[in-house]
C-alpha cells in the first residue's frame, strides 16, 4: 500500500485494476463500504486440496507409472511429493501475507510485476483447463468400467463421449446450481479416504506377506533411474491441488493458521497415500501387467485383494475422486479468471455475475469450453504433462517471488507463517520445479512454451500499461 | 443503550415493514445488509458488481430508522453463510437482539415469550428499555408443564415490568404443545419478542423456532441474544 500511487494504469479497453485498501481480520475482509465474510474452515481447505489431488494420483496413474518406472514409480511419487512440499511452504508464506483470491497469480503479479503476472495468470487458467480435461478423461475410463462391473460392456469407445457429457454437465451445474456443494465435497473426500485406508491397509499387510499368498518379488527399478525422473514429471499432475487452496485464500477463516495447515497437510496426506498405493499395486501384479490394465489398473488391484467387492469399491472411489477433482478444478479456474480480470489483464466482462443464479457464468464458460475441446483429444499423458508444465512454471515463480519480496521486504509484507529453512527451501523449490519440466516429453514442453508465448503476446497487446507490482489491495 | 440488529437480504429486495422503525425508535439500530453467494462466486467478485446498489438501498433504510428517532448505521456483508455473518456482526456491534422483519403496520400489541433458553431477566430488561413510557400493550407469555412455577415466573416478570411503568398482561399455557401455543398467542399480536433458541435436533429438521414463528405469525420477531459478545 505504501507505493500505491505508482500502480494502476489501463489496458487496451481503458479499464484499470480495481485496487482498494482493505483490512484483513481472521473472520472477514473489510473494504471501504463492505465486508467479505470468511466462511471456509480448515476442513474445507483440506477437502479442496485433497479432493483436487487424489483423483489423479491413485485412480489414474498407477498403471501408467508402473509401466514406465516399475515398482520404483513409488519413488517418482515421493519425488513429486517432495517438490510439492518445497513449493507448498513458500506458497503458504505468501498466502498468509496476501490472503486473497487468485492464489499464485496474485503473489507473482505483486512480487514480480505485470508481465510475469499475466503469463502466470493466464497460464494458470490454461493449466487448470488441461488438468480438468485430464481428470475428466480419467472419469470417462471409470464410468466405462463401472458399466462393465454392472454387466454392461460398452468398450473404451465411450470413454470420451462420457467425459464430454459430464464435463458439460459440471459446467452447467456450476452455473445454475446454487445449492451449497461444499459439504458434499467434504463428505466425498472423507468417504474416499476411508475406502483407501481400508484398501491400502489390507493390501499393505498382504503385500508384506502377513496375510494372503506371498507374491513374487520384482526388481525395484527395472528400467534404471532416468525413468523414475520422467515418471515423476508425468505424475506431478497428482499434486496440482495444494495451490488451489490458495485460490480461495480470501474466503478462509483464520488464514494465518488454516492456509499453511491446509496446503502442507494435503500434500503430506496424498503423498503418503500415493506411495502406499503404488507399493500395494506393484505388489499385486508385476508392473508390466499393471501397465496393460492402463488407466483403471487399480480396479484389478482391488479385485486381486478383495474380490468383486474390492473392484466395486475402487470403481466407485474412482468415479467419486475423478469427479471431485474435475469439479474442484472448474471452480478454481473460474476464480483464476476472476483474479486476472479484476486486475484488468482480461476484459472486465469475464468476471460478470449472472443475475439469475449469482454465479460467474462467463468465467465458468471460459473454463468449460476449452476443457471440452481438450477432453475430445483424449490424450491422457499429454494433458497431464501440459497441466503440470504450466503449474510448475507458476510454482517456480512463486518461489522466486518469495525470494524477491523477502530480499527487499515492503512495508505491507507481514506473513503469519514464515517458510522454515529460508532461503534454501524456496531456492530448491524453484530449481526442482523448473528441473521437473526438463524431464517431460518434447511435445508437452513445446505446447507449454507455446501457451506461455501466447500469454506474453497478450500482455504486450492488451495490458502493457497496467502496473501491478507491489499493489496490495 | 439497547442495540438491535436488523439483517436484510438487501439485494433480494427484502425491506423493513412500516411499523418496525417506530417500534425500534428508542433503540440504536444497525441495518445489516447481507448477500448470500453460491460457493462458485467469490464474495469480492459480487461486491464489485453490487456494492453501489446495495449501499444506496441501505442508506435509504438507515434514513427511515433515523426519521423514526433511532441512532442508525449500516453494515454490508457479502457471504457464503448467512448465520455466521449475523452472529459475527451481532457480536461485533454488541447487539442485544436481532430482528426478523416480517410485515406489520403500527405495533400496538406485543407478545413477549419467556419460554426458551435465554434468561427471562435479559428478555424483560430488553422489553423494558424498548417499551417504557409508550402506548404499547404487552402480553407476557410462557408455555410450561409446571403450572405453579410458570405462574411465579410470569408474576416476577410482570412486577419487574410494572416497576418500569409497563402494565403487562400474563398468559400461561400449561400442557399444550409449547410451540403451537406460542403461535396461537402470536396471532392476536402485532409483533413477538423471544429469546434465541439453542440449536436442537428439532431446529435442525424443521428450521429454527425464531424463523418459524416469524413465518407463521407474519409480523416482526425480535430475537434477544443469549449474551453479548459471545
Amino acid at each position: 500500500m505504501s507505493d500505491s500511487s505508482s500502480v494502476g494504469g489501463t489496458n487496451v479497453d481503458g479499464e484499470s485494476p480495481r485496487l482498494e485498501p482493505t483490512v484483513e481480520t481472521d473472520e472477514a475482509t473489510i473494504t471501504d463500504d463492505a465486508e467479505l465474510e470468511r466462511t471456509l474452515g480448515l476442513t474445507g481447505g483440506l477437502a479442496i486440496g485433497i479432493g483436487t489431488m487424489i483423483g489423479a494420483g491413485i485412480f489414474v496413474f498407477p498403471g501408467l507409472a508402473a509401466g514406465q518406472a516399475g515398482p520404483a514409480a513409488a519413488g517418482s511419487f515421493a519425488i513429486g511429493a517432495l517438490v510439492a512440499l518445497l513449493v507448498a511452504l513458500p506458497t503458504s508464506e505468501l498466502a498468509t501475507a496476501m490472503p486473497k483470491s487468485g492464489g499464485g497469480y496474485y503473489y507473482i503479479s505483486r512480487g514480480l510485476g505485470t508481465l510475469a503476472g499475466t503469463v502466470v495468470g493466464l497460464s494458470l487458467w490454461f493449466g487448470l483447463v488441461f488438468a480438468t480435461a485430464f481428470y475428466l478423461v480419467g472419469f470417462g475410463y471409470y464410468a466405462v468400467d463401472t458399466l462393465a462391473e454392472l454387466g454392461v460392456t460398452v468398450g473404451d469407445g465411450l470413454v470420451i463421449p462420457l467425459a464430454l457429457l459430464f464435463g458439460a454437465g459440471f459446467t452447467v451445474l456450476n452455473v445454475t446450481g446454487t445449492e451449497n456443494a461444499a459439504k458434499l465435497q467434504n463428505g466425498i473426500v472423507a468417504l474416499l479416504l476411508s475406502i483407501l485406508v481400508v484398501f491400502l491397509g489390507y493390501g499393505g499387510l498382504d503385500a508384506m506377506g502377513i496375510v494372503g499368498d506371498p507374491s513374487a518379488p520384482e526388481q525395484f527399478a527395472p528400467f534404471g533411474t532416468m525413468p523414475i525422473l520422467t515418471t515423476a514429471a508425468l505424475v506431478f499432475t497428482s499434486y496440482l491441488g495444494f495451490a488451489q487452496v490458495a485460490t480461495v485464500a480470501g474466503e478462509m477463516k483464520d488464514p494465518g493458521r488454516n492456509l499453511p495447515l491446509a496446503m502442507v497437510g494435503s500434500v503430506l496426506v496424498v503423498g503418503v497415500l500415493y506411495v502406499a498405493t503404488i507399493f500395494v499395486a506393484t505388489s499385486a501384479f508385476g508392473s508390466e501387467r499393471l501397465a496393460e490394465f492402463g488407466e483403471t489398473a487399480m480396479v484389478e488391484v482391488g479385485r486381486h485383494y478383495l474380490g468383486a467387492a474390492g473392484a466395486v469399491a475402487i470403481v466407485f472411489g474412482g468415479l467419486l475422486a475423478t469427479m471431485s477433482s474435475a469439479n474442484a478444478s472448474i471452480l478454481s479456474t473460474s476464480r483464476a479468471i476472476y483474479a486476472v480480470s479484476k486486475d484488468a489483464l482480461l476484459p472486465r466482462r469475464a468476471s460478470r455475475i449472472n443475475l439469475r443464479y449469482g454465479t460467474p457464468h462467463v468465467a465458468l464458460g471460459m473454463a468449460g469450453g476449452p476443457i471440452l475441446v481438450l477432453v475430445a483429444t483424449g490424450r491422457v499423458e499429454l494433458l497431464a504433462e501440459v497441466a503440470s508444465f504450466l503449474h510448475l512454471i507458476t510454482y517456480g515463480l512463486i518461489c522466486v517471488a518469495l525470494l524477491a519480496l523477502r530480499r527487499d521486504e515492503p512495508e505491507w509484507y507481514d506473513p503469519d507463517f514464515r517458510t522454515p529453512g529460508y532461503p534454501v527451501v524456496p531456492i530448491l523449490g524453484a530449481l526442482a520445479s523448473f528441473a521437473l519440466i526438463g524431464f517431460m516429453q518434447r511435445a508437452s514442453q513445446l505446447i507449454g512454451v507455446a501457451i506461455m508465448l501466447v500469454t506474453a503476446g497478450w500482455y504486450a497487446y492488451y495490458a502493457r500499461d497496467v502496473t501491478l507490482r507491489g499493489a496490495l489491495q | 443503550m439497547t442495540r438491535v440488529l436488523v439483517p436484510l437480504a438487501i439485494l433480494e429486495g427484502e425491506t423493513v415493514p412500516a411499523g418496525l422503525p417506530t417500534l425500534l425508535a428508542p433503540a440504536d439500530v444497525t441495518v445489516l445488509g447481507y448477500h448470500v453467494l453460491p460457493e462458485q462466486t467469490p464474495p469480492d467478485q459480487a461486491r464489485l458488481q453490487y456494492e453501489d446498489r446495495a449501499t444506496a438501498a441501505l442508506d435509504d433504510l438507515v434514513a427511515e430508522f433515523e426519521a423514526a428517532g433511532s441512532e442508525a448505521d449500516h453494515r454490508l456483508v457479502f457471504t457464503h453463510d448467512r448465520e455466521q455473518t449475523i452472529d459475527r456482526v451481532a457480536a461485533e456491534t454488541g447487539a442485544d437482539a436481532y430482528a426478523i422483519p416480517g410485515v406489520t403496520g403500527p405495533v400496538d400489541r406485543l407478545l413477549v415469550t419467556l419460554s426458551g433458553d435465554v434468561a427471562a431477566e435479559r428478555i424483560r430488561s430488553f422489553v423494558a428499555d424498548l417499551i417504557a413510557g409508550r402506548e404499547i400493550d404487552v402480553t407476557l407469555f410462557l408455555a410450561t408443564d409446571d403450572e405453579p412455577g410458570g405462574r411465579e415466573s410470569l408474576e416476577t416478570a410482570a412486577e419487574a415490568l410494572a416497576a418500569a411503568g409497563i402494565d403487562a398482561e400474563t398468559e400461561l399455557s400449561v400442557g399444550d404443545a409449547p410451540f403451537e401455543a406460542l403461535l396461537d398467542a402470536a396471532a392476536d399480536h402485532d409483533a413477538v419478542v423471544m429469546g434465541e433458541q439453542a440449536p436442537s435436533l428439532r431446529s435442525f429438521l424443521l428450521g429454527e423456532d425464531e424463523e418459524r414463528v416469524a413465518a407463521e405469525s407474519v409480523g416482526p420477531v425480535l430475537v434477544v441474544r443469549s449474551s453479548d459478545g459471545a
